[in-house]
């Protein structure tokens, strides 16, 4: 039998949870710092030049800003997405090919609907993207709900199918692609006519994009909608139980198809507002939005506030890569990648240890007893569940090696 | 016109055997439960660090063993976040393919102007001659075609027949996928469940390794700093584990298939011209329509699978979700 056994714990405290994600973000940080000490180079200089994204005595600084937020804008509305779908434990893996149909989507219309007023156009591009996106969504969710389909696999196919049909529109010319430039020899996208590029507000140089207002403002509705209307209630209890669900007599089919449809819809609009933001279309406009939004709704653990601040944090990574890959050649931003996924990893493992708490195996019958009764207690009356803590500090936490 | 059907042919399996160990790979670590979306991380972190190990002892089966190993580890680590620390297989699986890409570029280009070429290297290149099949080498058109490649190719194909042998006639195997359809089943009746996830693990993602590690040579073992030698490979093998249904021998045949239409998309132009009134056609079809077609197929596969309530689906039950004794 093992020697050691596993028993969850009840309640973790604020605190403990900043001390324990602290202390794991700064183990990621450590290992990122000896292989940038193995290439011989100074962790401390390459992250302070990370973390400052290029802003530190640059006269252009105003650049970095908008540079930033146009990598902060697809990432934050499409970590945002995923989120609304991971609550209900419906897992998008879908967002890069999501993101990608809908900046198609916005590309039609901004080389189409050339003759109409430039807000008029961006509004016809967003809302384009949102619904074409968006219906592709309902499709897979659709197939989910009436027939069981694995939609981890079948939006991890759509990715790829997506990838590929805007490669084929950005190599292919023919008197039908609208989307390439007609003066170059070599197939390349061509710029949206002005009519299509986002507009924003100026602060002295510096332009405010509409889009990164808008974003902000979705993320706050999002929040709001989870946390205080009926439907996001109904979210979070259908990625619980759907039984339980089912039981109370909400319409999970119905919840899924409508959650499914506007994650969709908001990560095509993401793919729409960088169309514009980029003033083009490109097969690496997505930025692997897709992909890195998994991991930031991940370390967000799904809390609207928390996936806000770390999309924000990730987006100083892989801007601040950008920026510091001018000063130290033999690093791209491939680091940030690097550096990401040790944190995700650090994250997942912080995770465990205040989820779980090892034991040794001798304990194990006390134990289950003070859990049940625990369970029975909190049932019965959740305020006086002073008996399990109380138990919890004579208890001799045992690591393994 | 033959040289061109053989090479065809011949292309085809030089191409995709990497395929094959990807989704050999991909089966073994299903058949246990666990759904690893980490194939691409692990296949690019076994090529670089067999490569450099092939070239630094200039020895092709140190380069093997390395890359088996160095997946192996990666794959202990998977299995340490899912089985252990009861982490989401899918966000461990897709930060692993993040975590494994980024840390090709970083030794890539942290290496820079040292990269070591293959061709300072002979005797390691020299393991990944083509080894002539006596007799049936010489059979017309087919027998350059198909028995005529490095060992690797003959190798991955006997890790595919080796392992079906396992799946199906073996106890072991038996139990392998008892964990993997119903793991409190299996657990009740004492199969030590954490062991044979571990090493099952870690064998699949040792077999993914070894195809990384000859997508890389058969690269020549360049390094590119923009793109990596697995190239979406890892993707294609997820897919392929769907297309055959959890079965290496219906992989071997799936991986030819996914092959073949991969490579119709690079030789459609001179088997256009070869036969133009039959494949003609060929031509007018984009090669990015040949690249989307392994997903397309298998996205085609997986719906119509589910629809179907009359075709048994070998998809292990449990697959994606972490076993934990204490919820039952």
């Amino acid at each position: 039998m093992n020697k050691v056994h596993l028993v969850r714990r009840t309640n973790v405290s604020f605190g403990r949870k900043c001390i324990a994600y602290t202390g794991g973000l700064l183990v990621a940080l450590f290992i990122g710092g000896i292989l940038l000490a193995v290439l011989g180079i100074n962790p401390i200089d390459y992250y302070r030049d990370m973390m400052t994204i290029g802003l530190i005595g640059n006269k252009f600084a105003y650049k970095s800003i908008e540079g930033f937020f146009k990598i902060l804008v697809p990432l934050l509305l499409t970590s945002i997405a995923l989120t609304l779908s991971f609550k209900m434990r419906f897992w998008n893996i879908g967002g890069e090919g999501q993101f990608i149909v809908g900046s198609i989507m916005a590309a039609i219309v901004a080389h189409k609907c050339t003759g109409l007023p430039t807000q008029v156009v961006v509004l016809l591009m967003c809302i384009t993207a949102m619904l074409v996106s968006g219906a592709m969504g309902l499709g897979i969710a659709a197939l989910k709900v009436r027939h069981g389909t694995n939609e981890t696999l079948v939006t991890l196919m759509t990715n790829y199918i997506a990838l590929y049909l805007i490669k084929f529109l950005g190599e292919t010319q023919g008197s039908w692609n609208f989307f390439l430039r007609t003066d170059s020899e070599r197939p390349v996208f061509a710029k949206f006519p002005e009519t299509a590029w986002m507009g924003g507000i100026k602060i002295g140089n510096f332009t405010l994009l509409y889009s990164v207002i808008i974003t902000v403002l979705i993320a706050v509705g999002i929040f709001i909608y989870l946390k205080y209307t009926k439907q996001g209630y109904e979210i979070s209890v259908v990625g619980d139980s759907p039984d339980t669900a089912r039981y109370a007599g909400m319409k999970v089919k119905k919840i899924v198809l409508r959650t499914m449809f506007i994650s969709a819809a908001l990560i095509g609009l993401s793919g729409a507002f960088a169309a514009s933001a980029a003033q083009t279309v490109s097969s690496s406009l997505s930025n692997n939005v897709g992909w890195t939004g998994i991991i930031v709704a991940w370390l967000g653990q799904l809390s609207v506030p928390w996936v806000i601040l770390i999309s924000f944090l990730i987006s100083v990574l892989q801007y601040g890569s950008q920026a510091a890959s001018t000063v130290y050649s033999s690093i791209d931003t491939n680091f940030a990648d690097l550096l990401q996924s040790l944190i995700l990893f650090q994250m997942l493992i912080v995770n465990f240890f205040l989820t779980f708490k090892i034991v040794r195996s001798k304990e194990v019958v006390e134990n289950n007893v003070v859990t049940v009764a625990s369970e029975i207690s909190d049932k019965a009356a959740p305020v006086e569940n002073s008996n399990p803590t109380s138990v919890d500090e004579n208890e001799n936490p045992l690591k393994e090696a | 016109m033959i040289e061109v059907i053989t090479m065809f042919l011949f292309n085809i399996v030089v191409y995709n055997i990497a395929l094959l160990y990807g989704t050999c790979g991909e089966i073994v670590v299903e058949k246990s439960g666990s759904l690893n979306l980490g194939v691409e991380g692990t296949m690019a972190i076994g090529a670089i660090l067999g490569y450099l190990a092939g070239c630094g002892t200039d020895n092709f089966w140190v380069a093997v063993l390395v890359s088996f190993v160095s997946s192996a580890i990666v794959g202990s680590f998977f299995a340490l976040m899912t089985v252990k620390f009861q982490a989401n297989q899918n966000v461990t699986g897709l930060a692993l393919t993040t975590f494994g890409v980024a840390f090709f570029f970083f030794i890539g280009n942290g290496l820079g102007k040292n990269w070591p070429a293959l061709k300072d290297h002979p005797d390691f290149m020299k393991g990944f001659d083509a080894v002539e099949i006596p007799g049936l080498s010489k059979i017309p058109v087919i027998g350059k075609a198909l028995f005529s490649h490095n060992i690797l190719i003959y190798l991955g194909i006997i890790i595919a027949v080796v392992l079906w042998f396992y799946f199906e006639k073996t106890r072991v195997g038996l139990r392998l996928r008892a964990i993997g359809e119903n793991p409190a089943a299996a657990d009740a009746l004492g199969v030590d469940i954490k062991r044979y996830k571990y090493l099952h693990i870690m064998l699949g993602s040792g077999i993914m390794g070894i195809g990384g590690l000859y997508m890389g040579m058969n690269l020549g073992g360049a390094f590119e700093g923009s793109n990596c030698w697995i190239n979406g490979y890892g993707w294609i093998a997820v897919a392929l584990v769907i297309f055959s249904n959890w079965s290496t021998a219906h992989a071997i045949v799936g991986a030819f298939l996914f092959g073949f239409f991969n490579t119709l998309g690079v030789y459609r132009g001179p088997l256009a011209s070869i036969f133009p009134n039959a494949l003609g056609g060929l031509k007018l079809i984009p090669s990015h329509f040949f690249s989307a077609l392994p997903f397309i197929i298998t996205l085609l596969v997986l719906i119509i699978d589910s629809i179907r309530t009359d075709v048994r689906s070998n998809e292990p039950e449990s697959i994606g979700r972490n076993y934990y004794r204490e919820d039952r």
